[in-house]
């Protein structure tokens, strides 16, 4: 590696553990901790949940996906783009005032536990449980795409590459928690921005016209600038459906309930979108003209996923070319470090407080959610160890899961003032179990080929659990006043 | 034969939903913020 594209990324990793130090100092409760004690302004709000949101897929995934297929990818950006907004448009500014309303909640399972005065405390328990073994799969598999990044970037040894990736992440989400992890995923936010607008203007201004990259790559193959080349319309509606998913995302929802007043949401959602919008195309436009830079040679089937990697080598100097690297990297790792810190919150709060130690002094929770961030790191770096560790598949499931599971319950909960604890519980646990079954149709029902399968399963798995919310809640007895009057709060 | 433009479906669908988006959520930014402050 060049030493300067070497010299700006450890520049870049030392920035991050300074973060952690930095915000160590405004760290002394387990809100500020967890939720930032609800004081994120509307950049930083926005910012963050994008970065956390998109991970390696941003720079990687889609870019390579795109290379390899075209345009087509397109409608998966639209499903993403419009999820996001509504859940800003609807569900931000509401979930940040109800979960203030609801005993101050600072978790998910917190606010469906306060929401439904839930005696019982099932729905913490199910939805903290569902939490953390999720997240501790995702979180190993964001470790592993950080260790091959690491490794085919620095020529590092694939263990030693993931045991620094993953020393840096916990060392600054351990000290600084959640205004840590937001900060630094705000700033790697930018990076990503400005790397992903970057990389195809050179490509436009320097090298080829527009017009040029179209010929080339119609060309090669004119299902590559047609939108619809490949697709049927149930191809489309689960390319689409990806945005269904936002609903139910915990790291995601978590910067809703974190920013600064319901005043903050509509600054952050505004920012949120451009970001978001903006960073899809330039993710869509690296692939895209990478097809017609590379037509002469182009990347061999494993190496698609590497195309913005490859194509800022090319394109720029060692400097810019170590910054857009660390921007690759940041991806992985503003997801990786959200996915954890709610993994810890999970454990603090919704176990340690709620069951074990109700009375705790602050000091001692804000410690119990940092040695919970090494936890699951370590938990996260087993499973990571084997990168063909079945395990790891869970996370296939995971986005489609959590979408299916909360998405609706989240939604309903925050909307609809009839709806009961059982109507809840009978959401989640439908809207896991769809998902769970859908995705193993091929094996449940072989023999039956019916393309309807290949339907993504949060469709199915998002409407069947609204049903079960609604006929549970229908069936069951009224919320209790209480409820009802904490509801009209909001 | 060589193609040297996109469709205009292909232009439809790659531009407008998404470009919607971010028009719509500066538009609600000046109307929510509007709102607030009366």
């Amino acid at each position: 590696m060049n030493p300067a594209t070497l010299t700006t990324f450890i520049f870049y990793l030392a920035a991050l553990i300074g973060f952690g130090i930095l915000f160590y100092q405004y760290t002394n409760t387990l809100s500020d901790y967890i939720l930032g004690g609800r004081k994120l302004g509307s950049g930083v709000a926005a910012l963050s949940a994008g970065a956390s949101d998109m991970s390696g897929w941003l720079l990687l995934g889609l870019p390579g996906a795109v290379y390899a297929a075209g345009l087509n990818q397109i409608w998966l950006a639209i499903g993403l783009s419009v999820g996001a907004y509504l859940n800003w448009q609807f569900v931000a500014r509401k979930l940040r005032k109800y979960t203030e309303v609801a005993q101050d909640s600072i978790t998910l399972p917190d606010y469906f536990e306060y929401r439904f005065q839930d005696k019982s405390r099932m729905l913490r328990v199910i939805s903290a449980l569902v939490i953390l073994i999720f997240f501790a799969v995702y979180t190993a598999s964001g470790l592993v795409a950080g260790a091959t990044l690491f490794e085919s970037a620095f020529d590092l040894n694939r263990q030693i590459a993931l045991w620094t990736g993953t020393i840096i992440i916990v060392a600054y989400t351990f000290l600084g928690g959640f205004l840590a992890v937001s900060w630094t995923d705000f700033f790697q936010g930018i990076l990503m921005f400005l790397a992903l607008i970057a990389a195809p203007v050179m490509i436009i201004v320097t090298y080829m016209s527009w017009d040029e990259i179209i010929a080339t790559t119609s060309s090669m193959d004119p299902a590559y600038v047609d939108v619809f080349s490949g697709m049927t319309t149930i191809g489309i509606l689960s390319l689409l459906a990806w945005g269904l998913g936002y609903f139910g995302q915990p790291h995601i929802l978590s910067r809703f309930m974190a920013i600064k007043s319901e005043k903050h949401v509509p600054k952050a959602k505004m920012i949120a979108m451009i970001w978001m919008v903006f960073a899809l195309y330039g993710a869509v436009f690296v692939g895209f003209t990478g097809i017609a830079f590379f037509a002469e040679s182009p990347l061999p089937a494993g190496d698609q996923e590497i195309v913005f990697l490859e194509l800022t080598q090319v394109l720029f100097n060692p400097w810019i070319a170590g910054i857009i690297l660390a921007a690759i990297l940041s991806a992985v790792m503003s997801t990786v470090d959200s996915q954890l810190l709610v993994c810890s919150s999970a454990i603090a709060e919704d176990f340690y407080k709620a069951f074990l130690k109700p009375k705790a002094p602050e000091k001692e929770l804000v410690w119990v959610g940092r040695f919970a961030v090494i936890g699951v790191a370590i938990v996260a770096l087993i499973l990571a160890y084997n990168p063909d560790n079945l395990v790891l598949d869970l996370v296939a499931y995971a986005w489609a899961g959590f979408g299916a599971s909360f998405g609706p319950v989240v939604i309903l909960s925050l909307f609809w003032k009839q709806m009961t604890r059982n109507g809840a519980l009978a959401g989640m646990i439908t809207g896991a179990a769809t998902v769970l079954i859908w995705e193993n149709l091929g094996l449940i029902l072989p023999g039956v080929e019916h393309e309807i399968i290949s339907l993504y399963s949060i469709i199915p798995g998002f409407i069947l659990s609204t049903l079960a919310i609604y006929i549970a809640s229908r069936f069951d007895e009224s919320p209790t006043d209480a409820v009802l009057a904490q509801h009209d709060r909001v | 034969m060589e193609q040297t433009s996109l469709s205009a479906a292909s232009w439809f669908w790659l531009l407008v939903p998404m470009l919607t988006v971010v028009l719509l959520s500066i538009i609600t930014f000046f109307v929510e913020t509007k709102r607030e402050e009366e």
